[in-house]
């Protein structure tokens, strides 16, 4: 019998990526100020790189999406080592440096990335090419600037002229400029930029000294944003000994105190700050060190906190709380907290983690990772995680199914259960999966009476099938169960081959 | 849902016929011998109130619409529910007479889409022939639509056949599917209500239509409307009774063999028992329902009714509350045979538009609290996840029986003690001072205690904090928004 194939496709668009704003092409402004670097010299210690991405099909999981390429211009930060943004490693099938007067060209490899700060440091993929850094000038680190410095950014344009944009530092804030929920200290810096040859990820300079990285420029308003040296600088240091550990959290979530009836509640003086704490996360480090959930902290090493979570920073005035965790500790560090607990001011010091992505129950981001799946008899079982969920289009917060979304905005409900959240994503029709067509969407509890913890539990459990050689598959909050027969499910496994599916499942830990 | 309900609720506008309006031409032969018939076919004319469920408080807005009506016998005037529904005043209009008689609802049945008026004054219509009601008309036999659609003031004919008998959706009360016969004649805003007719008799009521498809139209066939008949009766509509059972096919050979099942085409799955509802305690998920009334049902659910195949649930749909269905199941091997005695389910009320209803709000501080329902779902964005969890589990995981309502935070009208609350709008409460909150008038009552705590804990479900107020201020605060956003009343707690 010649199965009928209708991939259900779940999985309408690929993973949308927060691209950079690509201006178009602006006339030069006339410069307020000459650019305090010298253009010339700044050749020498810049670096193109073009890189080919190439994403995995969320909805197809054993095949990739058609690969896309990208350019950026970045900077040498250390002989042989090029610092750009993450979204150049991210999914990464090929990287490759070019010196700006396009003579010399050489394949590179990523030393460490920090998707999450947005940052990549680029190496020579081999040293037969050790030659390509020959006559190259390293970057030394800026004095964080001040509001109202003058920062220079750099972009090289196709035919290797430099082309240094002076700009002025607008203000200074803790956003996120690549992946949601992830916020570092960036610079706002206003410039009139044109597109020069290099998508906007380039290096930013003060006073020829690396000043930070810029992310994204918009067009209309002339603002770029830009990683602050003091993020870059930290992630220099922590890449250099080869074993990044990244930056740290505190895994809570907080609450501001601006309302005057919740200050009371709380018995919160009337003078004060405070930050309320919603959520702490388990396993986390906030969790560790006592804090508890009501909890409000007045205070961060010695950092009043005000009531919309803001602090006075000694160098940039007023910050936002999290930056005295992410951007001024590492993982490893300690952080006191002055907390008031039902009124009464408490002392709790937490030794900061880092929370690894690839510990969460439901990964924000899974660059480079290729997605863990099993087809088995025309099933499609997959790893929840959320590029997955942003599949389901734009509004995929109210469009994904309602039984993972819940996963995604409660995990705690569901830790309990294993290291992953594994649902039948679809149903290939296939002789075997007759009139299962319409099952979707099911988080799977139980594979012939095993837990299912991960893609590999799963994998295992369908490995031991019952004594009447049948499949028997539970599902979370469904009241019955389906059954395969492993034999008709082997036959169609054996086609399912023979039509193109490289492999039928991955487990990746 | 593809079936759309042909808006009648609109007032006409003046503007270029559709070509398709215009009456056709009667066979001649017919002509003489149905046409006195059409006098029995009215134009039903409604002023309607649509409640605003966005600002409780207020009036809503005035609208009307045309429809069609017939008279079925002593002063019975049957329509749809859609052309009547929220209506404040209906006139009715004969063929050809310039007078408007006042009429009202006697009956009207939203989840089946009909309902029954009556006119003062029945005297004039005295001599008037009455439709009589028919059977289900076959397959491509021919039918004729008679009402008042757009285009024209004067009664329209069309012809169309029958290209489709089917269980559908019913969009009127966008939660309710029964027998729908779908037919290639044009029904057009207006239609709705009007007799559909074949050999001088009733076979169906026109009602709605399919904005993506020409030359359908949808009826409500016979057994649908003998059954509204029926069960007014009594002098009240009951509402439709519900197995409360859900199914799911058993074509697979390898989950027959799991069952243990004959490889016979026939028994369903059920999957999930309705608490409260008529099967609860007798059917278990994992049983094998096989057959109905001694009608045996195949794998997909169907069953084999007067020569058609149709859903199990036809023969629960024509039947009523107290009634019996005779079940066969097996059950962990063992066959089990009980009558089981039918019952309508209030809560799943929940997932059908409610009409003829005053909107429920309680406003508390500037807090506005309404009970979630789908007509709340219609007119407010609410894309929280909690909530619309909520909203799917009510009816099958039973969070009815522990919460008469869900009850949301739906607005904020500003004030010095709810300034910095406006992002916890869309949330639904869980606990009001502790206590969980069952019902919109449990919330009243928690937030309108003899006397006031010192503050007022609000707990939300997926907010990050409390939502507070202090208990000292809610007066003055209750006293300045009813005054500065005209809020006679602060809470209706009736519909």
């Amino acid at each position: 019998m010649r199965p009928l194939f209708i991939f259900p496709l779940l999985i309408l668009a690929a993973c949308e990526r927060h691209e950079a704003v690509v201006a178009a092409p602006a006339p030069a402004a006339p410069l307020a100020t000459p650019p305090a670097a010298d253009p010339a010299a700044t050749l020498a210690s810049v670096v193109r790189i073009s890189t080919t991405q190439q994403a995995w099909n969320e909805g197809q999981p054993w095949e990739k999406q058609p690969p896309g390429k990208r350019r950026s211009l970045g900077a040498i930060v250390a002989p042989g080592q090029v610092l750009t943004t993450a979204e150049m490693a991210a999914d990464a099938t090929y990287i490759e440096l070019e010196s700006p007067d396009g003579k010399q060209l050489a394949p590179a490899k990523v030393i460490a990335v920090d998707f999450e700060a947005n940052l990549a440091l680029l190496g020579l993929e081999s040293e037969s090419d050790a030659k390509f850094f020959e006559g190259t000038k390293p970057l030394e680190m800026a004095v964080p600037p001040k509001l109202g410095d003058t920062l220079d950014i750099v972009q090289v344009e196709e035919n290797g002229t430099p082309l240094v944009t002076p700009g002025s530092l607008l203000s200074v804030d803790v956003v996120s400029n690549f992946l949601p929920g992830q916020f570092f200290l960036t610079y706002e810096v206003k410039a009139s930029m044109q597109s020069a040859a290099n998508s906007f990820s380039l290096p930013v300079l003060h006073d020829g000294k690396l000043a930070g990285l810029l992310t994204s420029y918009d067009s209309k308003d002339q603002i770029s944003d830009v990683t602050a040296s003091d993020i870059v600088a930290r992630f220099i240091k922590e890449a250099a000994d080869g074993e990044y550990a990244g930056f740290p959290s505190l895994g809570i979530s907080i609450s501001r105190t601006d309302d005057a009836n919740f200050r009371a509640w709380l018995k919160l003086p009337e003078d004060d700050g405070g930050l309320y704490v919603s959520t702490v996360k388990a396993g986390g480090s906030a969790e560790k060190a006592g804090l508890k959930k009501g909890d409000v902290i007045v205070a961060i090493d010695g950092h009043p906190i005000d009531r919309l979570g803001y602090f006075e920073d000694s160098h940039y005035g007023r910050l936002y709380w999290s930056h005295l965790v992410r951007g001024a500790k590492s993982a490893g560090d300690t952080v006191k907290l002055d907390l008031l607990r039902d009124g009464q001011p408490t002392i709790v010091e937490a030794v900061l983690d880092r929370r690894d992505e690839q510990d969460q129950l439901v990964p924000a981001y899974t660059f480079g990772k290729a997605p863990s799946y099993l087809v088995k008899g025309g099933l499609v079982f997959q790893e929840l995680t959320r590029p997955l969920l942003e599949g389901f289009g734009e509004e995929w917060s109210s469009r994904a199914p309602l039984n993972l979304l819940d996963v995604y905005e409660n995990p705690q409900k569901y830790e309990s259960r294993g290291r992953r959240i594994v649902f039948l994503a679809g149903v290939i029709a296939t002789p075997a999966t007759v009139g299962y067509e319409p099952l979707r969407n099911l988080i799977v509890t139980k594979v012939n009476g095993q837990d299912i913890k991960d893609m590999k539990s799963l994998i295992e459990a369908f490995a031991q099938p019952g004594a009447d050689g049948m499949d028997q598959i539970e599902f979370d909050e469904e009241k019955f169960s389906v059954h395969l027969d492993e034999a008709a499910s082997d036959a169609v496994d054996a086609q399912l081959k023979q039509r193109g599916l490289s492999r039928l499942s991955r487990a990746e830990n | 849902m593809l079936a759309r309900s042909i808006l009648t609720l609109t007032l006409l506008t003046a503007g270029p016929l559709p070509a398709q309006t215009a009456a056709p031409a009667l066979p001649g032969s017919a002509a003489a011998a149905v046409s006195d018939v059409y006098r029995s076919v009215v134009r039903i004319e409604a002023a309607v109130q649509m409640p605003d469920y966005s600002t409780p408080w207020n009036s809503g807005r005035f609208t009307g619409g045309i429809g069609t009506g017939f008279v079925i016998g002593k002063n019975q005037f049957l329509t749809n529910a859609h052309v009547v529904s929220n209506s404040s005043r209906l006139l009715i209009t004969v063929h050809g007479s310039p007078r408007k008689y006042p009429a009202r609802v006697k009956f009207i049945a939203h989840d089946c889409d009909l309902a029954l008026l009556e006119v003062e004054d029945f005297s004039d219509f005295e001599k008037f022939p009455v439709f009589s009601i028919g059977e289900v008309p076959s397959l491509e036999s021919q039918v004729r639509v008679i009402g008042y659609p757009i285009g024209g003031e004067r009664l329209s004919v069309t012809r169309g056949v029958v290209s489709r008998i089917d269980f559908s959706s019913y969009s009127h009360s966008r939660a309710d599917s029964h027998l729908i016969v779908q037919i290639d004649a044009a029904i057009n805003p207006g239609n709705s209500g009007g007799p559909v007719v074949q050999d001088g008799k009733v076979v169906g009521v026109a009602f709605q239509g399919l904005r993506q498809a020409d030359n359908t139209g949808y009826i409500i066939p016979t057994p649908v409307v003998r059954r509204f008949l029926k069960d007014i009766e009594d002098g009240r509509y009951d509402h439709y009774v519900d197995l409360g059972v859900a199914t799911f096919p058993l074509f697979n050979p390898a989950m027959r063999r799991a069952l243990k099942l004959p490889d016979n085409g026939l028994g369903v799955l059920v999957t999930n028992v309705t608490p409260t509802g008529a099967c609860d305690g007798i059917l278990k998920p994992g049983d094998v329902l096989v057959s109905i009334d001694g009608f045996p049902i195949d794998s997909a659910g169907q069953i084999l009714l007067a020569g058609e195949k149709v859903d199990l649930n036809e023969v629960v749909e024509r039947k009523f509350a107290g009634d019996t269905v005779a079940l066969r199941w097996l059950s962990a091997g063992t066959w089990n045979d009980r009558d089981v005695a039918l019952k309508t389910l209030p809560p799943s009320r929940m997932y059908a538009i409610q009409y003829e209803k005053k909107p429920r709000y309680t406003v508390f501080a500037g807090l506005v609290f309404q009970p979630l329902d789908t007509n709340l779902f219609a007119t407010i964005k609410l894309d929280d996840v909690n909530v619309r969890r909520l909203y799917s589990d009510f009816v099958p995981k039973g969070i009815f029986t522990e919460r008469e309502d869900i009850v949301l935070l739906t607005r904020v009208e500003s004030d010095p003690v709810n300034s910095q609350l406006s992002g916890f709008t869309g949330l639904a409460v869980d606990k009001i001072n502790g206590t969980l909150v069952k019902s919109l008038k449990h919330a009243h009552e928690l937030l309108n205690p003899a006397t006031p705590p010192d503050f007022f804990v609000i707990e939300l479900f997926g907010a990050a904090r409390p939502v507070i107020i202090a208990g000292n201020a809610v007066a003055a605060a209750n006293e300045r928004v009813s005054k500065t956003y005209d809020i006679q009343k602060l809470s209706n707690l009736e519909e």
